[in-house]
């Protein structure tokens, strides 16, 4: 009987145990606390994360694009090997993981409130997304993408089909934005609210998009020429469709990404090209001092940290920190500039990839615009974080001046040269005008360039921009067609800097400019004409390969094979 | 010291509860085995009658007997010995083995002890012999080399650095591959919480270096399925079981009370620094320059190479000092007005040698234990302290534990047990990440990374490395682009306090003869307390690290374990009996993060939250239940032939209701032919014989929420135009997956044991085999389905094994005569992928994306993959115009990091009193991707044996016409370009090595000097760890030393990224009982 009450005590005992912990015993804990259930989403918040995920996503590519036409300087002496497929993993999924379930997520929400501006807002960016993936990769997963569960491996669609389908989506943003919505985003980072322009801006990625298919569509310049009529597009700057950078450092990193790369506290981290320092500072070395087609906008997209660049226009070389100054130009850059541009524009040439020498405070930097860097006013001083606008610069993403490139090049393509001209004049002007403008200009500025302080100094702003057309209208009309094809091409990649993405559709669509600076390897291997898939489609997606080159070309691009096109590579 | 000391031993006599004196006139004598150890826990009974007493820890006894008497000696393993009582009051028995009998019972899964001999499958022992007085503080690597088949992988020689355990190989790669602890017989949290990942740093430790190895009294390793079943999915990795002092009171039986204590001293050294030239100093392509490379002039100045051909030199060889020429933007020629015109001498420095300091490695131990006069009632309590100083500046680990073990027979058929222990650890070390030999590639700053590869021509331990003015790191490099190593350790740090309770409770009601009931309680608290920090000012990482980062968080774990059964033994008839084990257990554990990350330093060094412009929170919760039914039944015939067969079902908390749970049985069978086998029972070849095979599975649960699709939310996203906080929400990477299921594993294994010649050759060797299916991994997915990763079910993975342990007497004599035993074990297991599901033939899990391994259909689990080398279709290597290998993109695989095989000889000696014992390893094969490796060389701060800098290489291979490449690289090309920063292939190296891992030598002062000395025995012992180790397949100059494990304690193995060098020990240490 003892034994037996043992018994029950223990079994009590254990009972009690068992009983008090029962949260112990609850095997259904599947929720995750650590996040948010879809449920709980807010269409406001998601729209605002495309936008800003965008923006990172249009600098990102933009950049690539201008790495490819010498805007910005390239490392990689081999062209298969330039660009790894892992690069470009961030972006892919930013773009299907982030920006796009995000948007249709969010589109089921504002579809049953009503909130057709949030749509449109989306399709917009959605289009812009789609073509560029299509502009850099060809063929992309858009049909069978973002199915979740139901498909793992999305199959590919062609080019082609996902170019019609944005410019449908542009379509619908159009007629999304002139519906009245039952409430308007929270946000809007690019026009505040006002439809009118969002309006223009789709129209004119309308035009961007009829642009580069028309060597495949028959039809692409007459659409493109209806919306050029219409007039509904963007054609003035106070219209143009760009992101706003902030200057704060920290929690969040607001800055513009080229200038977080470049203004440490250990000097620059980026390279600029020597081929597009070399095009805007002047057939002149002394470039401002005695201006042969100097750019003024050289000022505002470069900075000097240094007067002088060493081994360079008779300057004693400097073998710590740039080697290349004491070595003799390859025999395929004859004609081209090497090593660095005199008077302190002290970059890197198209490919080079040698170590990094200690130069961060020597090199030149991103300028004022439109990384939000220092203004160069001839000061020379070495930057450092929060130095010049403190990061606060734009990302653009199509500017009214760009719009006139594109029409001069329909112009051009027409065979009509004088006025495409007069059009490609107006787009300088306005990019000119832009630039010069984009933020105040230091006192010193003024005073040389200005009439401040008894000002100016060498020459007013607005000679040197009168010098720089007289000299580049005498180009244009001494050049014969294909050297008013390089003056255009060349003008609208000035144009371009800070997004190089219809830079690089540009280069082989049309094959100009032919003056480029050649890769430092003398072989390179054939030019990217499109990139590597990122490995984390190819290597996750069973439905998708990666591609045996780097030769093959998207589906709007019926030129030569690479080698051999564009010419300039 | 001295003080210390006896303040202890005050403390401990506190403890003493009683002294019990013989009053009657006894019979007393000492009881030694063979070898002259004394023997404790022997029984002895005066035959026929109840009057018995065991042997105490010195082997010594007492009992009161009649003359004419028979007191009869019995020992679990040992031939019984029965003596008559004579005149003597003394009689001293040797007691021999009995090979023939060994029942020796072991303790397996839930606490379920059985005989050896019918156990099914391998279990490992290792004795507290092999444990104490070791120079390393945590107990799984004091465990390396001493079981077959398994595997201890540090992660650094940073002392309190994780360390990984592996038995049987890899069975997952998304799954944990780390076996379950189970201390005192419950379950014990030995989770690994780096404090981030391997890029950005991981420093943590692994919790079961809150063991101290000296109060452990045995660990046995269950290595296979058929083992562990009883454990569930906890014990799918095998199990290592530990019982520590406290937790064995009472099992011994001591009845005198017993003061040990034991204190060492040990050195704690690098073991791994490259040997540096002294020829060349800073610069590339023989020109000088304050560059990361050594690939400068010459330190004379004649020659092709000498710095007579630099401009940047004068006429007596020196240099502009680096901090007048740094560029006015660093604020270092500001800071630093004294070396404005001075002069920087142009010779080598020794700086790396010299950063490395030796620490110093103390540790004291007591241990008290005792037991009532009839052993009824038994208490132990130990304490333990280890002051471990890393060989790196700033890296420390200081340990306390202290534990209490108690166990009552009450007079109601209840016994009672429990044990109760503290520990408190505190690991600080210098951040450490990865660096790819060019500064660090993560956030944040890393120790290492910047020191290896310092130019020759660098004083790194003469120039000042902080800016007087801002506080903020100064160093050679003109735009201050290298964060001073010294820096670092002064500024910049890790820590990780931890305090924890674990204990079981147990009671056991014996219900009668034949049937008991268990009920024990586990639980386990830690909380960690974690800090990493950077003041402003550093060179390195991010932003936020260089503005000064400040984060402190907390981990808190709990875990809980109830587990009820009822164990049963019945002899049917003098040849059959039966036993079985049913029982129930639940566990919980709950992983609780809570903290604040602060950055944007304002004044300069105050490292607390208010000091910084922004905070942000660190929170993760995490929490699952596990339910679990087992049973177990065991039937044996004559002591020879014996069939177990168990079960077990599991359901767990965070999968769907419909997959919840599983079953998963195991079966095994042992037959000792050398019982039944006339001709074995009277061979003297074969002196015991066992054959054994078992059948076990287990199931592998998720962890995490793996069903559950998430929002993510972020409310500093970015700010509008008023600088206002953007708050965004954007779909989580993680698909959902409702129908995830558990995985199963099976495993066959056979094995065989024997004792031969004499019992001086023993052999216990397994064969296995493994096939996990419906793998759950987190698999990759490309982004454009919307989501990047979800844990599926796939695929099927086998683990093939053998594991053979040899033990030799090769010297076998009389307890002073010289004796010496060598055993051999000998491992091998490679796990290859059958399959990985129907839609995709690679998934890299672990490392980067485009480096790491990965698991590919028909190759090992490990296979590396990265870019490689080019070929063209004949195989030949592609090089370039510009005469350096192409490198082919995309996932190639470059190397396979499990080893061939892992063999560990194991010597003992002795002598007397004298002692000598040594473990070396034989690791064959398994590649390493190393940084550690490439870049002293490819930084050209090392010079490989034969190499003439200034001659040229043309790289075997054909050239873009196709042609053999005939272009000459120069050194720096061939080193820099092809060796360290070529195509990954070209960092792979054969990660074969020999090692002397242990050795020690000791002394036992003989009993007649201890006579007139309070003490019972006292012992001293040299000890070292890694002395020598060498690596025939590893560049020499670079002396890398492959036992790291650059990615952490986790899948990734074969990858380092200078993640740390490995450290040497030695030694001395003193144990004193009284």
């Amino acid at each position: 009987m003892k034994k037996i009450n043992n018994l029950i005590k223990l079994v009590l005992f254990c009972g009690v145990v068992l009983l008090s912990s029962c949260e112990t015993t609850n095997v259904d804990i599947t929720k995750n606390p650590n996040a948010l259930t879809p449920d709980q989403a807010n269409p406001d918040f998601f729209l605002n994360s495309v936008q800003v995920n965008f923006a990172f996503f249009v600098e990102g590519f933009g950049r690539t694009g201008s790495q490819m036409t010498r805007i910005d300087y390239m490392s990689g002496r081999d062209y298969t090997n330039a660009f790894s497929p892992t690069s470009f993993d961030g972006r892919w999924s930013s773009a299907y993981r982030g920006m796009l379930l995000d948007l249709k997520t969010m589109n089921s929400l504002a579809e049953e409130s009503g909130l057709t501006h949030h749509i449109a807002m989306g399709q917009v960016m959605q289009s812009y997304i789609l073509m560029t993936l299509v502009d850099f990769f060809g063929d992309i997963p858009y049909t069978e993408a973002l199915l979740g569960g139901e498909n793992l491996n999305p199959a590919s669609d062609s080019g082609e089909s996902v170019y019609a389908a944005a410019i449908t989506l542009l379509d619908s943003a159009i007629a999304n934005f002139n519906d009245t919505a039952l409430a308007d985003p929270e946000l809007d980072f690019f026009y505040d609210g006002d439809w009118d322009k969002w309006i223009k801006a789709a129209n004119t990625l309308k035009m961007k998009a009829y642009m580069a298919t028309r060597l495949v569509d028959g039809s692409a310049i007459a659409s493109f020429n209806s919306i050029v009529t219409s007039g509904n597009y963007i054609a003035s700057t106070a219209d143009d469709f760009q992101f706003n950078w902030g200057k704060n450092v920290l929690q969040p990193d607001t800055r513009h990404p080229a200038y977080s790369a470049s203004y440490t506290t250990t000097g620059g981290g980026r390279y600029m090209s020597n081929s597009l320092m070399d095009y805007m500072a002047g057939t002149d070395p002394d470039a401002y001092s005695s201006p042969s087609r100097f750019d003024i906008r050289t000022l505002f997209y470069f900075y000097r940290q240094v007067s002088q660049t060493p081994g360079i226009g008779g300057e004693p070389a400097d073998e710590e920190v740039l080697e290349c100054g004491l070595i003799n130009p390859p025999p395929h850059y004859a004609g081209y500039t090497y090593c660095g541009v005199p008077k302190g524009w002290w970059g890197r040439d198209h490919g080079n990839d040698n170590g990094i020498p200690p130069d961060g405070f020597l090199r030149t930097l991103n300028g004022v615009y439109p990384a939000g860097g220092t203004l160069d006013d001839l000061s020379y001083d070495p930057q450092v974080n929060g130095d010049g606008n403190g990061g606060a610069g734009i990302t653009p993403i199509m500017l009214a001046s760009w719009t006139k490139f594109m029409i001069a090049e329909t112009l051009m393509v027409a065979g009509d040269a004088p006025t495409a001209k007069t059009t490609m004049f107006e787009g300088i002007n306005m990019s000119i005008d832009k630039v010069i403008n984009f933020s105040p200009k230091t006192d010193r500025y003024n005073s040389i360039f200005g009439t401040a302080d008894g000002g100016p100094a060498l020459a007013l702003e607005s000679d040197y921009i009168d010098w720089f057309n007289a000299d580049l209208s005498a180009e244009w009309d001494a050049g014969s067609t294909s050297d008013k094809w390089d003056i255009l091409s060349m003008q609208y990649f000035v144009a371009m800097f800070g997004n190089g993405t219809d830079a690089y559709n540009f280069y082989r669509r049309t094959g100009y400019p032919t003056t480029l600076q050649p890769n430092i390897e003398p072989t390179p291997g054939g030019f990217i004409r499109s990139f590597f898939y990122p490995a984390n489609y190819t290597n996750t997606n069973s439905n998708a390969t990666q591609k045996s080159g780097v030769d093959i070309q998207v589906f709007w691009d019926t030129n030569p094979a690479s080698p051999g096109f564009p010419v300039a590579n | 010291m001295k003080t210390k000391f006896s303040g202890i031993l005050t403390l401990l006599l506190a403890f003493v509860v009683q002294f019990t004196f013989a009053q009657e006139k006894t019979i007393s004598g000492t009881i030694s085995d063979e070898s002259g150890m004394p023997l404790p826990g022997v029984n002895i009974v005066v035959k026929g009658t109840a009057n018995g007493t065991q042997s105490d820890f010195d082997g010594n006894y007492s009992i009161t007997a009649n003359v004419g008497n028979v007191l009869v000696f019995s020992y679990v393993g040992l031939k019984t010995i029965e003596q008559t009582v004579g005149a003597a009051n003394t009689i001293n028995v040797t007691m021999q083995e009995d090979a023939a009998v060994l029942d020796e019972v072991v303790v397996t899964a839930q606490g379920i002890k059985r005989e050896k001999q019918a156990l099914g499958y391998a279990v490992s022992e290792v004795a507290s012999e092999s444990l104490e007085q070791r120079s390393e503080g945590d107990i799984a690597r004091v465990l390396s080399g001493k079981a077959s088949g398994v595997r201890i992988q540090q992660q650094s020689g940073v002392s309190g650095s994780g360390t990984s355990v592996i038995i049987r190989g890899f069975n997952s790669f998304s799954g944990s591959n780390q076996p379950l602890f189970i201390v005192n017989g419950v379950p014990f949290a030995s989770d690994t919480n780096a404090q981030g990942n391997f890029v950005n740093g991981n420093n943590g430790s692994s919790r079961f270096l809150d063991l101290d190895p000296n109060t452990i009294e045995n660990v046995q390793v269950l290595k296979g399925l058929a083992a562990a079943t009883l454990y569930g999915t906890d014990g799918r990795n095998g199990v290592i079981l530990i019982t520590t002092k406290a937790g064995s009171s009472g099992q011994t039986g001591a009845k005198k009370t017993e003061i040990t204590v034991s204190s060492s001293l040990f050195l704690n050294e690098i073991a791994s620094i490259p040997d540096y030239q002294n020829e060349y100093g800073g610069g590339f392509d023989q020109a000088f320059g304050w560059f990361f490379s050594n690939w400068g002039p010459a330190f004379k100045k004649e020659g092709p190479g000498g710095w007579g051909n630099s401009s940047a030199f004068d006429a007596n060889g020196t240099l502009p000092h680096p901090y007048s020429t740094a560029s006015s933007a660093t604020g270092i020629p500001q800071a630093f007005p004294e070396y404005a015109g001075a002069r920087y001498e142009w010779r080598p420095y020794d700086g790396v040698k010299d950063f490395f300091r030796t620490g110093v490695v103390k540790n004291t131990n007591v241990n008290v234990q005792s037991a009532s006069d009839d052993g009824k009632m038994s208490y132990n309590v130990s304490y333990g302290n280890l002051e471990d100083q890393g060989f790196t500046p700033g890296n420390t680990l200081r340990r306390s534990t202290f534990g209490l073990g108690g166990r009552a027979e009450l007079t109601n058929n209840f016994t009672a047990s429990a044990t109760l222990n503290y520990s408190r650890t505190d690991f600080t070390s210098p951040p450490v990440a990865a660096s790819y030999g060019s500064n660090v590639s993560g956030t944040n700053a890393s120790v290492y990374g910047n020191l290896f590869y310092t130019p020759r021509s660098v004083d790194l331990m003469g120039l000042p490395y902080q800016n007087p003015v801002t506080g903020e790191s100064v160093y050679y490099r003109q735009n201050n682009s290298i964060q001073h190593p010294l820096w670092t350790v002064n500024n910049a740090g890790n820590s990780q306090l931890t305090n924890r309770v674990y204990g079981n409770l147990q009671l056991t009601y014996k219900i009668n003869e034949n049937l008991n009931l268990m009920y024990q309680l586990g639980i386990d608290v830690y909380s960690e307390n974690n800090v990493n920090y950077a003041n402003k000012g550093g060179k390195t990482g991010s932003q936020a690290n260089r503005d000064g980062r400040y984060q402190t968080w907390n981990n808190l774990s709990t875990l809980n374990d109830h587990n009820i059964n009822l164990t049963g033994n019945y002899d049917i008839n003098d040849d059959f009996y039966v036993s079985f084990a049913v029982g129930a257990t639940s566990k919980r554990t709950v992983y609780d993060r809570n903290g604040v990350t602060s950055t944007g330093q304002q004044v300069f060094n105050v490292l607390r939250h208010f000091n910084f412009a922004e905070q942000n929170e660190i929170q993760f919760f995490n929490e699952r239940n596990l339910l679990g039914i087992y049973g177990q039944a065991e039937v044996g015939f004559q002591k020879a032939l014996y069939l177990t067969l168990s079960g077990r079902k599991d359901w767990v908390s965070n999968l769907a209701p419909d997959n919840r749970s599983i079953f998963y049985p195991s079966a095994s069978l042992s037959f000792v032919p050398s019982k039944v086998i006339d001709a074995l029972a009277e061979s003297e070849a074969v002196n015991y014989l066992k054959l054994r095979a078992g059948y076990g599975t287990s199931a592998n649960f998720p962890t995490g929420y793996p069903i559950s699709s998430t929002l993510i939310l972020n409310t500093q996203t970015f700010q509008d135009g008023e600088g206002v906080d953007v708050v965004s929400n954007t779909t989580g990477a993680q698909l959902g997956n409702l129908n995830l299921k558990p995985e199963r594993i099976d495993e066959l294994e056979f094995g065989v044991e024997g004792r031969f010649f004499k019992n001086r050759v023993t052999l216990d060797a397994s064969i296995y085999s493994r096939k996990t299916k419906d793998l759950i991994i987190d698999r990759p997915l490309d982004p454009s389905t919307g989501y990047t990763t979800t844990q599926t079910n796939i695929g099927e993975i086998q683990n093939d094994g053998i594991e053979i342990d040899l033990g030799i007497d090769v010297f076998k004599s009389d307890a002073n005569g010289f004796n010496w035993n060598a055993s051999f074990n000998w491992s091998t297991s490679e796990a290859i992928v059958n399959d990985l599901g129907l839609d995709t033939d690679i998934v890299v899990y672990e490392g980067f994306t485009n480096l790491g391994n990965a698991a590919i259909v028909g190759k090992s689990l490990g296979t590396m993959v990265g870019t490689a080398i080019a070929r063209d279709d004949n195989g030949n290597f592609r090089v370039n115009a510009a005469g350096s290998y192409v490198t082919e993109n995309g996932l190639n695989v470059i190397g396979d990091a499990n080893p061939d095989f892992v063999m560990n000889w194991v010597n003992s000696f002795s002598y007397k009193n004298f002692n000598l014992g040594f473990l070396a390893n034989w690791t064959e094969g398994g590649d390493l991707f190393s940084y550690g490796i490439a870049t002293p060389l490819g930084r050209g701060v090392v010079t490989q044996k034969g190499i003439d800098r200034q001659n040229s290489f043309i790289l075997p291979g054909v050239n873009p016409a196709g042609q053999p490449n005939t272009t000459q690289i120069n050194n720096s090309t061939y080193y820099f370009s092809n060796v360290l920063y070529g195509p990954d292939e070209m960092l792979v190296y054969d990660a074969t090595v020999f090692r002397l891992q242990e050795l020690s030598l000791g002394y036992d002062f003989p009993a007649k000097v201890l006579e007139k000395t309070p003490f019972g025995s006292i012992n001293v012992t040299f000890s070292a760890y890694n002395l020598w180790y060498y690596a025939p397949n590893i560049p020499s100059v670079t002396n890398f030393d492959p036992n790291v494990a650059g990615l952490g304690v986790g899948n990734g193995r074969g990858f380092e990224f200078l993640n740390g060098p490995s450290s040497k020990r030695y030694g001395l240490s003193i144990k004193a009982s009284f």
